[in-house]
């Protein structure tokens, strides 16, 4: 109890660290979010539109940055992110509420789908050394290996463009409107399937060579070959004896990447031009909105936090060492 | 059905026709619903304008005071009457709103009376005419039960137009025709506004024909775009009174003195920069002598500059220089103190077709011995920069007007001159610094009548050509991609009567034109 009273204690001071940083970050980066518009519109906003942009954003009361700091603080204990500069006047949650469940439910199965894919083939390769799964291993690591961009623009030059069954950019077809109808999912799955099939291909190489290389550790342990002296059969003493407990490594793996599922996908959503999270703070540092780019840095940051509470959690429910006090 | 398609994105649902972040104005949907009370045409300045929510409007006074006569028979798409009261609340919530006020115009009285509305002001508005005739009406029944109008995303906008809005996603906006519109209705029944993740995925629409009306940079617009059905996929770029150009830190030593200045215009090929930089179609070519673009600017342009266009002519700018105290050691240029001459220029990187035109500007400086070298850097370090004075060199634009005092402004406004290291500038990036420019532009503003004016016009002009004070190489364009596959009647060079871009306020004008293909 004491040992997650600590972990706590540790993750609130990490929490107050991180939404610090968060706030001042954007607030050090050249320029400003008027002059960011204006810059965007090449003199199609006339010069005279600075004065009441700035008093549109609430730019023009002159606030130090500690105050403005103590307002954020007061603000996010209300649940207000704020409002989005880049599409004033919309709260910032808006703009998330629009954008998060695409790159959940992209990255989250695509995580998810990698994770057991790459440890069952994991299991195998380890369990039976010399097979054909041992002949995966080098081509997957290769693959994880090369940079995801390079990864996504290579597979959208090959696969995707005009006439191909793959979209080149985008969630769904223009025109659909969002819904639980076939038309529209339809037309959202096939443009999540490029992404998700080159996160997979880069995700899945060192899920495979982790657990392998535990499986092969652990097969040479004592209890596993008590298991086959007792003549159980062969798949028991494979899933039952050895995968369960050259799992552990894995399962905190898996959490923390879990926790990344909203972080790491602003390459794949760049790439892909996916409307997603990612694709969403591109854009947002790209034109200064602070409040939108605090609201997604507060998320990743939570999402990660919790990840890490939830790994630390399900370490302590698996290893039953962790739960000495040392 | 008419698809009309902008790369600007996944949009949040805003309808505040007020707001430049809004959805609405992204994609251009707000000048659909909502009509300005002129239709003013940016491509021919001197045109007086359509009447639009005005049947009639008169300035006197020396333009301190405008009366307009407010159409009868209008009514919102709620089905209540548009009156002057309606006029009189939305100027005045542009008055009290500093916020939406985003021509910052200085409106003082407003008094409607039976089917006219008088705003008075306390200086002559002959420079901000156009501003205030565009003004869009919103219905005072629903907008004075708004809290702050300038916070609110107006969820179902009612305007007087002939569409309502119909549907919103982020990505698709369908507005559809409504009955009782004041006058012919529309052929268009329902225009489909999507909004596109980027320029690529916009431009393969318009190739396939997905989107039929657009305005994005198409780098090669003949083999992705125009190529694929040449006798209907068009596009237009007619000039208006704006320029880019080359701007130069006017403070800072050499860049101080005119004779280099006038010397580096001599050797820009604006020929290059317009069909290698700007893909032969995009920012038209400016090399009018007193950089006002043409034929938009043609009825300003003093009669002495008329047909007068800057040529290339390395000889004459090698002339200039050494009589200018300039000295050539080699074939690299030194300045009157013996110092030799390079440029620093700056553009943020990505920014295509900026960084071509460098190029070519760099390539054209050495010929008179000077060594240019092309920087790109962060966009927003770039914006600070200009903001700051902190450069030598860079291309960047002017704003546009009704006439070219809005773009010369720009250039040498004495009162918008701050020194090089203070930010928060509003326009004269070249921190240029010339006492008769700036009264030539106050006269310009103010004078009590024309022949005052057409005189400081062309004193501007003239200081323009002696100091060159900014070099401009192209104009600034408003154009557009279209369709003629299904609907015809689009603007177009021999038809210039809107500009052919689907987010400006003549999208309605032009809309209104059309009509289905055969």
């Amino acid at each position: 109890m004491r040992y997650l009273l600590q972990r706590l204690a540790f993750y609130l001071f990490t929490a107050w660290a991180a939404v610090t940083i968060n706030f001042f970050i954007p607030r050090l980066i050249p320029g400003d979010p008027v002059q960011s518009l204006i810059t965007k519109n090449q003199g199609t906003l006339s010069a005279d539109a600075i004065q009441s942009l700035y008093v549109l954003f609430g730019l023009d009361k002159n606030e130090s940055m500690v105050t403005q700091y103590f307002h954020y603080w007061a603000q996010l204990f209300r649940g207000d992110l704020g409002l989005s500069f880049t599409f004033f006047p919309t709260p910032v949650t808006e703009v998330l509420g629009d954008s998060l469940p695409w790159t959940i439910i992209l990255v989250g199965i695509t995580t998810i789908i990698g994770f057991l894919i790459g440890t069952a083939l994991g299991v195998v390769a380890g369990w039976k050394r010399g097979s054909w799964v041992d002949g995966l291993l080098p081509v997957t690591t290769f693959l994880s290996s090369v940079p995801y961009f390079w990864l996504g623009l290579i597979a959208l030059t090959l696969l995707a463009g005009p006439g191909s069954f793959f979209p080149s950019s985008g969630g769904y077809d223009p025109g659909l409107i969002p819904g639980w109808d076939p038309d529209f999912i339809g037309s959202a799955i096939q443009h999540s399937l490029l992404p998700a099939i080159t996160i997979l291909i880069s995700s899945m190489g060192s899920w495979i060579l982790g657990m392998r290389n535990m499986m092969v550790t652990v097969a040479s342990e004592d209890y596993v070959t008590v298991a086959h002296a007792k003549g159980l059969p062969e798949r028991r003493v494979a899933v039952g004896y050895a995968a369960r407990n050259a799992l552990l490594p894995s399962v905190s793996g898996f959490a923390l990447a879990l926790g990344f599922i909203v972080g790491g996908t602003l390459l794949v959503e760049i790439v892909f031009s996916y409307p997603g999270v990612g694709f969403e703070l591109f854009q947002a540092v790209g034109s200064q909105d602070y409040p939108l780019m605090q609201g997604i840095f507060l998320i990743i940051t939570l999402s990660v936090l919790v990840a890490n509470l939830l790994a630390d959690v399900a370490y302590l429910a698996l290893d039953p060492r962790t739960r000495k006090a040392g | 059905m008419l698809n009309v398609g902008m790369p600007n994105g996944p949009q949040s649902e805003n309808n505040n026709p007020f707001l430049e972040t809004s959805a609405a104005a992204n994609l251009g949907y707000r000048w659909t619903i909502y009509e300005p009370l002129v239709m003013l045409n940016r491509v021919k300045p001197q045109e007086p304008g359509k009447p639009w929510l005005a049947a009639k409007w008169d300035w006197s006074d020396n333009y301190k005071k405008l009366v307009l006569t407010i159409r009868d028979n209008v009514k919102f798409s709620d089905g209540q009457p548009m009156t002057a009261e309606d006029v009189a609340y939305t100027f005045g919530l542009l008055k009290d709103n500093k916020a939406l006020n985003i021509d910052a115009v200085p409106y003082k009285d407003i008094t409607p009376a039976g089917n006219q509305v008088t705003l008075g002001f306390d200086s002559s508005q002959f420079v901000n005419q156009v501003k205030i005739l565009q003004t869009i009406v919103v219905p005072k029944h629903i907008w004075q039960g708004i809290k702050d109008p300038a916070l609110d995303t107006i969820k179902n906008p009612v305007g007087t137009g002939p569409y309502t809005l119909k549907s919103f996603t982020p990505q698709t906006v369908i507005v559809s025709q409504r009955d009782g519109y004041w006058q012919e209705a529309p052929k268009v029944k329902e225009i489909r506004y999507t909004s596109y993740t980027d320029n690529n995925a916009q431009v393969s629409a318009l190739a396939s024909g997905a989107a039929e009306w657009s305005f994005v940079f198409i780098p090669n617009y003949k083999a992705v775009y125009t190529n694929k059905d040449p006798e209907h996929y068009k596009l237009w770029f007619p000039a208006q009174l704006a320029v880019h150009g080359l701007w130069f830190n006017t403070e800072k030593a050499p860049w101080n003195s005119a004779p280099l200045r006038q010397a580096i215009s001599k050797v820009i090929n604006r020929d290059d920069i317009f069909n290698q930089g700007e893909a032969g179609y995009f920012y038209p070519k400016n090399d009018q002598v007193t950089g006002i673009p043409t034929p938009a600017g043609d009825p300003f342009i003093a009669p002495q500059y008329q047909g007068q266009t800057v040529k290339v002519d390395v000889a004459a700018a090698k002339a200039q220089l050494t009589g200018a105290g300039f000295t050539f050691n080699g074939d690299k240029l030194q300045d009157p103190s013996g110092k030799p001459v390079t440029l620093k220029l700056t553009v943020p990187s990505g920014w295509s077709d900026y960084i071509t035109d460098l190029e070519i500007i760099k390539d054209n400086l050495s010929q008179i011995g000077i060594t240019a070298t092309v920087d790109k850097m962060n966009q927003d370090a770039w914006t600070k920069s200009v903001d700051t004075g902190d450069f030598e060199g860079l291309m960047h634009w002017t704003n546009d007007g009704a006439t070219p005092y809005d773009m010369y402004r720009d250039v040498m406004d004495g009162n918008r001159y701050k020194p090089t290291g203070q930010g928060n500038i509003n326009g004269n990036y070249g921190r240029f610094k010339n006492d008769e420019a700036t009264r030539a532009l106050e006269t310009y503003a103010n004078a009590e009548d024309d022949a005052s004016r057409t005189a400081a016009m062309a004193t501007l002009q003239k200081i323009m050509i002696d100091q060159q004070p900014m070099i401009p190489t192209s104009a600034a364009n408003s154009g557009g991609e279209y369709s003629t596959k299904n609907w015809t009647g689009w603007p177009e060079e021999a038809n210039p009567y809107a500009p052919a871009q689907p987010t400006l306020r003549n999208a309605l004008d032009i809309i209104l034109h059309l009509k289905p293909a055969a």
